[in-house]
């Protein structure tokens, strides 16, 4: 600790600290314009000079000069306000006084200052900028004129999200912030940028001119599409989300969020929403009040209740955690049915079953805080990055700044591959689990198993015949990923499952947490699995039982069921199955037979327009309540706008269904979350109001077995294509489809083939393709790259239109042909 | 007891013959002083409102009266695509005027704002704007 005096008043700081840092700690604002806490200092605004008694003569940046013992500071002497007055004043000389227009106002680092200051007059006089306007971007607008040139944007696309789509171009009073040859900006439109421009340089268009800052009601939240559990900030006023707003002190993330989470709100108020309960009458879904459709759908439930097993009910890992306990409480107890399930049931099963048997909790043993502890990171899929871009950010950010070493084995590179000092072994699709049995034996063969481990000898039995030639790599290849996981300090195993994801099933999970228990890279700081679940609540959907837990059935079986006519009573809560559930046809053919399927949704999807009643749902904006992200962290949602329309939370629709079917009421979901505290053992202590704004993690003990993961035998399609599944970065599940942000970004369903295979199928990018398997084929456009290795095409399945589930049957790989239209 | 009545009538025809104290309105129009503070006008500048949609009004308005809705024009400009006045609940105060940072709002010396049903005290943008 290195003490120093600011303004008079003592402090002690860590040796590593800046002055800014310190004054910070003890209260003193000094202001800043080019600073940023999650960026290295830059120096570069001029607005945070001090005077260091030690340093008289001349004045010092705050943000950029380390702290000395006795160090003694004054911030605030009339040199330096006059000092700050000038770098104003010399800022105001060419930045334009278009505040009543620019949409920064209010919440503008320059426009406070120059208050604060009172700059009112400028001895100074030249001519504004006069650049053009990038207002071609669907998301965010570049008014360089407005630019400070301060570099936030440029440093955080470069230090944090790892793409540079920023740098300074020209030099003295030419210099500006620039793109690519100062063309259009094509990025990820994360829109990190847009969050720390300190003026309105950058801007959000789909928020442009909305409403003014301060005129927004500001709800902190937690977002509402991937695992990750990003916090955030929701602006809305008159009952719209008009704009997620950025707070650098929210969550673990520092607000960084990717371009779902800043783009992707309008999905809230899209005019597509459902606004009244729709019952089908004479074949055609017809709006009918609330009571009408819940008399309809109760007679049915309590008529099933007599047969348990013709009711089924699938809920999507969206809903709060209330939602799915009562949703839990609701057919397993009151109903009395075992057949419920989410996700597909594959996308779970890494945890329910794989963490299960590994690790005796269905739950990551790792959390988000691990992966910057960590001194080797192992990530299964470059896709990592595309299914939890802020994850994405915390690797980048590992590997950049700590030293993090990157390991990654893929079906097919990706951005994570880029990084520096990052390896990756593509391995051909679908052989994850054999490339895990070959670390393992390769681990075992080296000596460097840590001994006395349950199920050793099972192992060493069942990863006998494992080979890196198996899993399509070389030996060297595995034999140096198994010596680095082994003897690095803390290694920690990177899994993302979900729909997209067939292969990361059980297996792959057991497979992977051998390598972590076999090398004893587990229950500690840095280390262990991190299983990264797909939705905003996927954690909290096993922790509520969202599954089968005798002999009920699982999602694939229910849709067998609806099919044979087994399953008569079908709910649907929020799920998609006709796009997101393997094979598409399959799915609407079981569901066209289901005798009664009801649908609660936002929206009226491919699946809610074949059910007979439709009730309409809330989206998380609309409600309060919980939600587990993947590092088993529990937070606080918090109800932004009133609902739209008549539609109705699914707490409330399920509350009305319970009671009417004789089973538990409650006053307020508030109620769920104190029985949820008192019976589910992982959330004992935990309430509402404790969570606060930064959420809890709850503790896992864990026992950790060896179990041997079978790997399936190698498939031999000559002459096809291996088609993976996944998810794209600006999407998430079926649901950001109706968000207008990633929809401008990436409308259409595509394939991804690689530019040898595209060239011998004579296919350009953008062409038409048909891609063909056994299941059936679908049209979707070609995209052309060097990402997927030859052999392999690559397709996301959030679309409706073209939905690659055409074509999928719930394997690992699909084999099929392309071919051009 | 007859001679109070004579007396009233007295002074009663004598005002007959004597100018009128009061303002003869509506026939004679008052002189409407500077300053005063009537019914608001948008003002026009090269045919188009000067209003540049900056929300300063309706957040100084202390009545709560003034709503405003931003769009974007065809030069990407940010104008008012909507401006309200709700006249029943105005108060006069002249802040919107005073808040204005492009003299786009000023009052008029229209006073005479009666009407008969709810719905016209809502002046629009069009009825706001300034008429030549």
């Amino acid at each position: 600790m290195v003490n120093l005096t600011i303004d008079g008043k003592q402090v002690a700081v860590e040796k590593d600290a800046t002055i800014y840092d310190a004054a910070k700690a003890c209260g003193i604002k000094i202001p800043i314009l080019c600073h940023d806490k999650k960026l290295h200092p830059f120096g570069g605004c001029r607005m945070c000079l001090v005077e260091v008694e030690q340093m008289k003569g001349r004045l010092i940046p705050a943000c950029t000069t380390p702290v000395t013992e006795g160090m003694i500071v004054q911030t605030t002497t009339d040199e330096i306000v006059k000092a700050r007055k000038l770098v104003l004043e010399l800022l105001l000389l060419k930045h334009p006084i278009d505040c009543p227009v620019c949409d920064a106002a209010g919440d503008c680092d320059l426009q406070n200052l120059t208050y604060e200051y009172k700059v009112n007059m400028n001895r100074f006089v030249d001519e504004k900028f006069n650049h053009e306007i990038d207002y071609e971007n669907p998301l965010i607008e570049r008014d360089m004129n407005r630019c400070i040139h301060c570099g936030k944007c440029a440093r955080i696309c470069d230090e944090i999200v790892s793409y540079g789509a920023y740098t300074f171009i020209n030099r003295g009073i030419e210099a500006k912030m620039g793109t690519e040859f100062d063309g259009p900006l094509n990025c990820e439109f994360c829109g990190s940028c847009v969050s720390v421009c300190p003026v309105g340089a950058l801007n959000s268009r789909p928020f442009k001119f909305k409403a003014r800052w301060w005129a927004l009601q500001k709800t902190k939240s937690v977002c509402s599409y991937c695992g990750t559990g990003c916090q955030l900030t929701l602006g809305s006023k008159d009952g719209k989300v008009l704009t997620t707003i950025y707070d650098e002190n929210q969550g673990f993330h520092n607000g960084q969020l990717c371009t779902r989470g800043r783009f992707g709100y309008q999905f809230v108020n899209s005019d597509k929403r459902l606004t009244a309960p729709l019952v089908r009458k004479n074949g055609k879904l017809q709006e009918a009040t609330w009571e009408e459709a819940l008399a309809e759908v109760t007679s049915r439930l309590s008529a099933g209740k007599s047969d348990p097993a013709s009711v089924a009910a699938l809920a999507t890992p969206r809903l709060t955690n209330e939602e799915l306990f009562l949703f839990e409480k609701l057919f397993r107890g009151t109903v009395g049915t075992d057949n419920i399930d989410h996700s597909a049931g594959y996308a779970h099963e890494a945890l329910t079953k794989g963490a299960v048997a590994s690790f005796g909790v269905a739950a990551s043993p790792a959390e988000i805080a691990d992966v910057q502890k960590s001194n080797l990171l192992l990530v299964v899929k470059s896709d990592a990055y595309e299914t939890h871009p802020v994850i994405g950010f915390e690797i980048n950010l590992g590997v950049k700044r700590k030293g993090i070493a990157l390991r990654i084995v893929s079906d097919k590179k990706g951005k994570l591959t880029r990084l520096p000092g990052a390896k990756t072994t593509v391995h051909a699709p679908g052989n994850e689990v054999a490339l895990f049995n070959a670390l393992c034996k390769s681990v075992i063969d080296q000596g460097l198993a840590a001994e006395g481990v349950a199920g050793l000898d099972a192992l060493k039995a069942a990863v006998a015949d494992a080979s890196a030639e198996k899993a399509g790599v070389t030996a060297e290849e595995v034999a140096a990923i198994a010596k680095e996981f082994a003897s690095a300090e803390k290694a920690l195993i990177i899994l993302p499952i979900g729909q997209g994801y067939p292969g990361h099933n059980a297996a792959l999970a057991n497979a992977a947490a051998n390598l972590a228990i076999l090398t004893g890279q587990y229950g500690k700081e840095g280390a262990g699995l991190l299983i990264m679940g797909e939705k905003n609540n996927s954690q909290g959907a096993v922790d509520m039982g969202i599954y089968p837990k005798g002999t009920g059935l699982n999602a694939a079986a229910i849709i067998d069921g609806c099919a044979n006519g087994n399953v008569k009573t079908l709910f649907v809560a929020g799920e998609n199955p006709v796009v997101s559930y393997p094979n598409r046809k399959k799915v609407e053919k079981a569901l066209e037979n289901v005798e009664f399927m009801v649908v609660s949704d936002l929206f009226l999807t491919e699946t809610a327009a074949m059910a007979d009643v439709v009730l309409p749902a809330c989206s998380f904006a609309e409600k309060s309540g919980t939600f587990t992200s993947l590092g088993r962290r529990v937070q606080n949602v918090r109800k932004a706008i009133p609902a739209i329309g008549l539609a109705k939370s699914d707490f409330e629709i399920l509350n009305a269904l319970s009671q009417a079917l004789g089973g538990a009421r409650y006053n307020n979901q508030g109620e769920v979350f104190t029985e949820i505290a008192a019976s589910v053992p992982a959330y004992k202590g935990l309430t509402q109001a404790g969570l606060k704004d930064e959420g809890a993690v709850y503790p896992v003990t864990l026992s950790a077995k060896l179990v041997p993961a079978a790997a399936k035998a190698a498939v031999q399609a000559p002459g096809k294509l291996a088609l993976v599944t996944g998810s794209a970065l600006y999407h998430c599940g079926t649901m950001s489809r109706f968000g207008e942000g990633p929809m401008y970004v990436c409308p259409d369903a595509y394939a991804e083939l690689n530019v040898a295979d595209a060239a011998a199928l004579k296919i350009a990018e953008g062409d038409q393709v048909t891609v063909t398997s056994g299941t059936g084929a679908v049209k979707v456009a070609a995209k052309v790259g060097k990402r997927v290795p030859q052999g392999v095409v690559f397709s996301p399945y959030h679309f409706g239109e073209g939905s690659v589930n055409t074509i999928t049957d719930g394997s690992e790989v699909t084999y099929v042909t392309v071919a051009k239209q | 007891m007859i001679m109070p009545l004579i007396k009233g009538l007295q002074i009663t025809i004598s005002h007959m013959f004597k100018k009128p104290v009061t303002l003869q309105y509506p026939t004679e129009r008052p002189d409407v002083k500077p300053g005063f503070r009537g019914l608001h006008a948008l003002n026009v500048s090269h045919d188009k409102a000067k209003c540049v949609a900056c929300y300063l009004c309706p957040t100084v308005c202390p009545a709560k009266c003034i709503t405003v809705e931003a769009g974007e024009d065809q030069n990407h400009d940010k104008y008012a695509a909507k401006y309200e006045i709700d006249m029943l609940r105005c108060i006069f105060c002249g802040y919107c005027v005073e808040a204005c940072p492009v003299d786009a709002i000023r009052m008029t010396e229209q006073f005479e704002l009666a009407n008969y049903s709810r719905a016209d005290f809502t002046y629009t943008k069009d009825r706001l704007l300034e008429k030549k």
